[in-house]
């Protein structure tokens, strides 16, 4: 296996939450790495870590213990102030509930995380307009939110996401609203950005089967990585099978 | 974040939420609008007020008196010496001095005694006069009079006393142009060896009467109750008169004999600007003088004033504050219901300060429109309020409602302030806002 660029890193990372006297361990003890160019599925049943521990990636929430380091950075040291500033930075973030913005065309939405780098309007809307096209929404990005289907606004997520050229995605139960046909088509279309244009990716997702569409995968219970799984052999093997149909 | 994008999040939440920022606005409008009308109430009386103080006289005049010139030998005296003095003073313009003197004017059965005012003619040039006079001329031997228009109504029948004017209402059959008035000045008195008092009659004189002072028999003003003449032919006219005699109306010395000057009663000194007036009147009090000025009771009137502008503004300023609270209320509200789209921007890398920005523009902007709505309010109030009120607070024709340019900017600056001010602390709460909030799905 040729040496990979190591994007995220996180070594023995604790989070404790003290719910009246007593203390939940949310995360006891993780350590692994994603690497450049790669999608990371972390799975688990709810209540196993696995949210808490993306919030933490993402540097929404901070561990009670431990280090995590995006490229090199140490998030778990940073305030509050200075991990917005690395999110406009560094990192893109999907969705469960899409959370776009109503008022926004497909877009505007698009091109939000630009507005917030003060990039000029018409430099963000030519970049954004690149992303719709990518994610194939270029007929509606004229589009509000409300009207369009719950698959076609997780792609507008998703452009949203990609838009700022982040070293990382994370993506937080991307297809929890959405029907299992969408579903595939989400999964699918996320495989592909991160094999054609060469993005990291760690998604959490509470299902196995759509984890499989990952290179790794990171099983996780109750705060504790239970095993990882190298996918990448077993997903050349499915894509041979189904070529073969 | 651009400040562009900035206002242009701000105003498109706004108008999402129109019906309740509408009625944000209506509480800022009402505010801003009871302000303005108290206050400009407020200025207009007050220029009404001061506007009718201007036309009963200058307001940087003061009235010099010296009330001692009969006094003892030692008495300071106001002479022409004691007028150089008074242009010493810093701010003075000018210092002219009144030499007053009482005269007896006969026509026909008709009498009158009148204070006879020899004023230099700068003093005189600015007296308006009425049609067909003219002021009265100096460097001349003979006296020219100029008649105030309320001095006939002083004339009284000798015999009996009786003053038509005041008694029943009619004038005196006097004519001062066209008949002869014979002019008296007063008797001299003088004390003899065994110290009684000898009377010195003056002679009657004809004095040509010029001018008339402008105005009805009933109108008042500064000059309606007195007779002018040139100060220089006044002066020159009783010299050459009373040559080594007393001088009627002026002291003499111990022994009754007159001094080589005149002292004057009565001077009148300019100030530059009304600011002034005060400090120079302290500084002719200290001279030893009785100073009065129409800045005494301006100044307690615009006390006065000032308490009824203060009572008006606050009454305005209540409705403000009410309308501020409505603002911190609607922004407090809009924050708990975007829980969650602050926390998207938060985790799409918003920065803390573009959050604050935009919360406080939002409150700003419900301020700012509020204050422009309400001045708009204003001006149609005020206008009203100067189409019914001055009838009946009896200011005839003058605005008693007035919106000068500093209260329009003052105005708005306000109520946009007042808006950021009631944003702030909701504004404060949304940067503390958890990103996860984004996360949470209800």
């Amino acid at each position: 296996m040729e040496k990979q660029n190591v994007v995220v890193e996180v070594e023995d990372l604790y989070k404790i939450y003290k719910v009246g006297t007593n203390k939940v361990r949310a995360l006891n003890g993780v350590s692994f790495q994603v690497y450049e160019g790669e999608f990371c599925a972390i799975v688990g049943t709810s209540g196993s870590g696995k949210s808490t521990l993306l919030n933490m990636l993402a540097g929404l929430e901070h561990p009670t213990k431990g280090q995590i380091a995006i490229r090199g950075q140490h998030i778990e040291t940073m305030n509050e102030k200075q991990l917005v500033t690395f999110r406009r930075e560094h990192v893109g973030f999907i969705f469960q509930s899409f959370n776009l913005m109503g008022t926004m065309t497909t877009i505007e939405n698009v091109a939000l995380p630009l507005t917030f780098r003060g990039m000029p309007k018409k430099e963000r809307l030519k970049r954004a307009e690149r992303m719709v096209k990518l994610v194939g929404l270029e007929k509606h990005k004229k589009h509000k939110p409300n009207q369009m289907s719950g698959g076609q606004q997780q792609r507008v997520g998703m452009a949203r996401a990609l838009v700022l050229n982040p070293d990382i995605v994370f993506a937080d139960e991307p297809t929890g609203n959405l029907d299992s046909v969408t579903s595939a088509e989400m999964m699918n279309l996320m495989r592909n950005v991160v094999n054609k244009h060469h993005k990291t990716l760690v998604m959490v997702t509470h299902d196995n089967q759509l984890a499989s569409y990952a290179d790794r995968i990171i099983h996780i219970k109750d705060g504790k990585i239970l095993r990882i799984e190298d996918n990448k052999d077993k997903r050349k093997e499915a894509s041979a099978v189904s070529e073969e149909d | 974040m651009r400040f562009s994008d900035i206002i242009a999040m701000s105003a498109g939440n706004l108008w999402k939420r129109k019906v309740r920022t509408i009625l944000t606005v209506l509480g800022v409008m009402i505010g801003t609008a009871s302000i303005v009308v108290m206050l400009s109430l407020g200025i207009g009386l007050k220029s009404a007020m001061l506007g009718e103080i201007q036309s009963q006289g200058s307001m940087t005049d003061i009235q010099v008196y010296n009330y001692n010139i009969y006094g003892s030998g030692d008495a300071k005296q106001m002479t022409d010496e004691t007028m150089e003095e008074f242009l010493a003073i810093e701010h003075v313009k000018s210092a002219t001095p009144l030499l007053t003197t009482w005269i007896t004017m006969e026509q026909g059965k008709w009498r009158t005694d009148q204070q006879l005012i020899g004023a230099p003619q700068e003093y005189l040039q600015q007296i308006p006069l009425a049609e067909g006079s003219s002021y009265p001329a100096t460097g001349t031997n003979k006296l020219e009079l100029l008649v105030g228009n309320g001095v006939i109504c002083d004339f009284y029948n000798p015999s009996n006393y009786e003053y038509p004017y005041y008694d029943n209402g009619e004038l005196a059959d006097v004519d001062f142009i066209n008949r002869t008035v014979f002019t008296k000045f007063e008797s001299v008195y003088t004390t003899d060896a065994e110290g009684n008092y000898i009377e010195q009659p003056s002679r009657r004189n004809i004095f040509p009467v010029v001018g008339m002072v402008e105005g009805g028999v009933e109108d008042y003003n500064t000059y309606c109750w007195n007779v002018y003449t040139d100060l220089d032919a006044l002066k020159k006219y009783l010299q050459d008169t009373y040559r080594g005699k007393a001088i009627p109306g002026q002291p003499t010395d111990r022994n009754g004999n007159p001094y080589r000057y005149f002292c004057y009663e009565n001077a009148i000194v300019s100030v530059d600007d009304m600011e002034n007036v005060e400090a120079v009147q302290a500084a002719i009090s200290e001279m030893g003088f009785e100073a009065t000025s129409e800045m005494e009771w301006i100044q307690s009137a615009q006390q006065e004033m000032l308490i009824v502008e203060a009572v008006l503004g606050g009454i305005g300023a209540i409705s403000l504050f009410v309308a501020a609270i409505g603002i911190a209320n609607t922004m407090m509200m809009s924050i708990y219901e975007r829980t969650k789209e602050i926390g998207v921007m938060k985790v799409l890398g918003c920065s803390l300060g573009n959050i604050r920005t935009m919360f406080l523009t939002e409150a700003a902007f419900i301020g700012f429109i509020g204050g422009i709505i309400g001045l708009i309010i204003s001006y149609v109030l005020s206008f009203v309020c100067n189409l019914v009120l001055p009838d009946l607070v009896g200011y005839g024709d003058a605005k008693i409602s007035l919106i000068p340019v500093w209260l329009v900017l003052l105005a708005i600056l306000f109520s946009t302030l007042i808006g950021m001010l009631a944003g702030f602390f909701p504004a404060q709460r949304a940067t503390k806002l958890s990103p996860l909030a984004a996360i949470r799905n209800e």
